[in-house]
């Protein structure tokens, strides 16, 4: 598998809003380069990449999923990403472990919100990206207005490598304007065949004053390329694509091509462009290792950079379960490793024997013996290694930097309509939450319900219909709830004392917590300020178990509480019947008796929610948001239609597609995504609490 | 666009992440005469007690404060003998600026 030198391996990712064609172009990179005999189509459920049931059947991508393909001399890794909010988190993993990344932004709507998302994604791992302005034969698409909306909603520095000639069904080709050349398609064979050309003389002007643009921008990031067109006047295209690739490697622009993937018009110059812009494994600057405890997140510290003979470490990305066993996806970061050989789990501290490897290509895998730096495969047989763990070498058992997992935001309950199958739901459920890091689950305390806690209806409902055909359990589904989480207004100290000393062994602990409440997004965090050993060292991590069992259920309605801080600051002992069960029990208490006096809150997650609509039912549209709590951020036009942006309660948003079809007669269309957690009203909080009780 | 008419080459450099940047180009004449440069504007800066929210360096290197400071955008003063003549976002349009402005172009 490590045959192709470094410098001509790429892994990308495609990434893009719903519908804005990701699968397309990937299903023609595929035919292009000559892996697939056929174009597959989303519509016809029969594509490469949306291999799942439930892909082809609903026509949206649910899973990432990697193929491995060569284009001039190169190969390309690609992973293919779900669009739907609700399965964000692929987009995550995904663009953690890429070297590079094409966003697809639609020539009609331009940056849609999902593009927004993932391209905030994209920045937290400093992924050098190329835009592929798609879908230009579509009515209604102007390349132009689609290019602005990079500036306007990424507030970014983009510049156009080609422009489109023609439009919507007039659309034929695009010129080049690091070549200044026409590429014109020529219809038929599926758009293999296509040629080069003068630039139009009525684009000619239009191309001239881009490619300055272009140069203008381009050259400045390389004195020496300035020092070539000085000397010339003109640059060579070796050096205007050295600058380009350097460019989108360090951000300083986003390079922009245009086509349209279904009518398969653009894709083999987006291919050269990835070959010639996005970086190679050993173009970039290698993956950070984690921060100690205490050390700053953001600090520079050791990288590891690609390098085939250096000691090995990898991260696992991606773990899926199908007949076969538990296979797990790594990125190969350095270093060298064989079937057999034996791994360290540096995030869990413990050894893994790599058992088979494989080259994954969508659900087809093909055997490899070996794997290198700056490749993806996927490996059998590791038992305990899980999503954004680190495998290493033993003589360098560095642990990478782990990922960040999206909040689950709504809860369902689930239970098994048989008792047969109660072991098997557990077995299944659990591996589902394995594969999948943003569902949770959770045992309800009181109702002793498995609790399910997910991205969205659309995500807890794919994950029920595969429990179903997976694991074969029919489950009964409770209505989906909002997942409310608790915290504190205020702080509060709080003394409580555990004493049972009638007869037989005693129980006795005592401690004193300081509870403070920490900002959105705080967490849980606890400190130990005792002094003097009024509690034993030994007891200390009883107490903080203790707190963070209890604080699973809130003491308002039983919902999560967060964002607190907890400091022990004192407390006593009995030399005999102290006990870290006592403490424990003690620290519960506490966090019962304290939370009441500490003025808690029920907080509700709040979407950023946008629709779609024409002007002629903006009124109705923005009228309803505001009857479901709704606070509207912005109104802007596009075209002849009007995006309204608002923040809504999750709680109000229940069933809104078929409310906002019926209200405008199925001509507007929503997205939503998690946005925040506010505190809820106090007449719904009465209202959760008393549905609670 | 026109060859520039200056012969414009390096002039002042300052290191940055790992390579050394050209901080001003200098244009000029048939003859080797500097007449025109292109200052790539810095800030804010701490000199000595002080913070200025923009600067360029003079013909010699010393600090010149821009006051008012420059919109966003213009990172690149076109300069002839000691007089600004334009601002620019990038080098080279900073160059067709002062070329303009000598009528060169």
């Amino acid at each position: 598998m490590s045959e192709t030198p470094l410098d001509k391996i790429r892994n990308i990712g495609i990434t893009a809003h719903i519908d804005a064609g990701k699968t397309t172009t990937t299903e023609r990179i595929l035919y292009y380069t000559g892996v697939s005999h056929r174009i597959g189509e989303v519509h016809d459920g029969n594509t490469t990449t949306d291999y799942m049931e439930q892909e082809r059947e609903r026509g949206i991508t649910i899973t990432s999923a990697a193929v491995t393909c060569e284009w001039k001399g190169h190969r390309i890794n690609i992973i293919d990403t779900p669009g739907h909010i609700d399965f964000n988190i692929e987009v995550n993993r995904s663009l953690r472990v890429l070297d590079g990344a094409v966003f697809i932004i639609e020539g009609v709507a331009g940056v849609q919100p999902q593009s927004e998302t993932n391209w905030r994604l994209a920045d937290r791992y400093n992924v050098p990206r190329l835009i592929f302005i798609n879908k230009l034969d579509r009515t209604g698409a102007d390349f132009y207005r689609a290019f602005d909306t990079l500036k306007e909603k990424l507030d970014i520095v983009a510049l156009p490598l080609q422009l489109p000639i023609g439009v919507e069904d007039q659309f034929s080709g695009v010129v080049d304007l690091v070549e200044m050349k026409a590429i014109i398609w020529e219809g038929g064979e599926l758009g293999a065949k296509y040629h080069d050309a003068p630039i139009p003389d009525d684009l000619l002007e239009k191309a001239r004053e881009y490619r300055q643009l272009l140069l203008d921008t381009a050259l400045s990031v390389d004195d020496a390329a300035m020092e070539e067109y000085f000397e010339a006047g003109d640059v060579a295209t070796a050096t205007l694509k050295r600058c380009i690739k350097a460019a989108t490697i360090s951000g300083a622009f986003r390079p922009v091509l245009c086509g349209t993937a279904f009518k398969n018009k653009g894709v083999q110059p987006l291919l050269d462009a990835v070959l010639d812009y996005l970086p190679s494994p050993i173009d970039v600057p290698g993956i950070k290792i984690a921060a100690e405890e205490g050390e700053d997140e953001h600090a520079e510290r050791r990288r590891i950079k690609a390098d085939p003979k250096a000691p090995f470490a990898g991260l696992a990305f991606k773990i899926i379960n199908d007949k076969y066993g538990t296979l797990t996806f790594v990125r190969v970061y350095a270093g060298t490793l064989r079937s057999g050989d034996m791994v360290q789990n540096t995030t869990r501290g413990h050894r893994e024997r790599i058992g088979r490897m494989f080259q994954m290509h969508a659900d087809k895998r093909a055997e490899i013996k070996e794997v290198s730096a700056g490749d993806i495969a996927a490996f059998v047989g590791l038992k305990d290694t899980m999503t954004g763990d680190t495998l290493a070498a033993a003589e360098d058992p560095v642990v990478l930097e782990r990922m960040a997992f999206p909040v689950p935001v709504i809860d369902i309950s689930v239970e098994p309509r048989t008792k047969e199958s109660v072991e098997k739901m557990t077995i299944g459920l659990q591996k589902l939450a394995g594969e999948d890091p943003s569902l949770r689950l959770r045992t309800d305390q009181e109702s002793g319900q498995t609790i399910l806690s997910g991205m969205g209806e659309l995500h807890l409902e794919i994950i029920i219909d595969r429990l179903k055909r997976e694991y074969g359990v029919e489950a009964n589904i409770g209505a989906p709830q909002v997942a409310y989480r608790e915290t504190i207004s205020r702080a509060v100290t709080e003394t409580y004392t555990h004493k049972k000393q009638t007869g037989g062994s005693g129980q006795y602990a005592e401690v004193k917590i300081v509870f403070e409440p920490l900002e959105r997004n705080g967490g849980v965090v606890f400190e130990n300020k005792v002094v003097g050993g009024s509690v034993p060292r030994e007891y200390i991590p009883a107490v903080e178990k203790g707190i963070r069992v209890q604080a699973d259920t809130g003491v308002l309605a039983g919902f999560p509480t967060v964002d607190f801080k907890y400091t022990l600051i004192d407390g006593k002992y009995h030399d005999v019947d102290s006990s870290a069960l006592a403490f424990e029990i003690a620290a519960k208490a506490c966090f019962r008796e304290g939370m009441k006096k500490a003025g808690p809150i029920i907080l509700e997650p709040i979407m950023d929610v946008e629709v779609t609509t024409p002007q002629d039912h903006v009124g109705d549209v923005v009228g309803d948001l505001n009857r479901r709590r709704g606070m509207i951020q912005n109104q802007e036009s596009s075209g002849s239609t009007i995006i309204v942006r608002a923040h809504v309660p999750l709680k109000e948003m229940f069933g809104y597609i078929s409310d906002l079809r019926s209200m405008t007669k199925g001509r507007a269309s929503f997205t939503m995504q998690f946005h925040h957690y506010d505190p809820v009203p106090r007449n719904i909080a009465d209202e959760i609490m008393t549905k609670s009780a | 666009m026109p060859t520039p008419r200056l012969h414009w080459m390096r002039g002042r450099a300052e290191a940055e992440g790992g390579e050394t940047r050209a901080l001003e180009w200098i244009g000029c004449d048939d003859a080797g005469a500097a007449i025109a440069r292109v200052v790539r504007l810095q800030g804010p800066i701490h000199t000595g007690w002080r913070l200025y929210r923009a600067v360029a360096l003079d013909t010699e290197a010393r600090v010149v404060q821009l006051r008012p400071p420059p919109p966003a955008g213009a990172d690149w003063l076109a300069c002839i003998g000691g007089q600004v003549v334009g601002r620019a976002a990038l080098p080279l349009q900073a160059v067709r600026t002062a070329e303009a402005a000598l009528g060169t172009g």
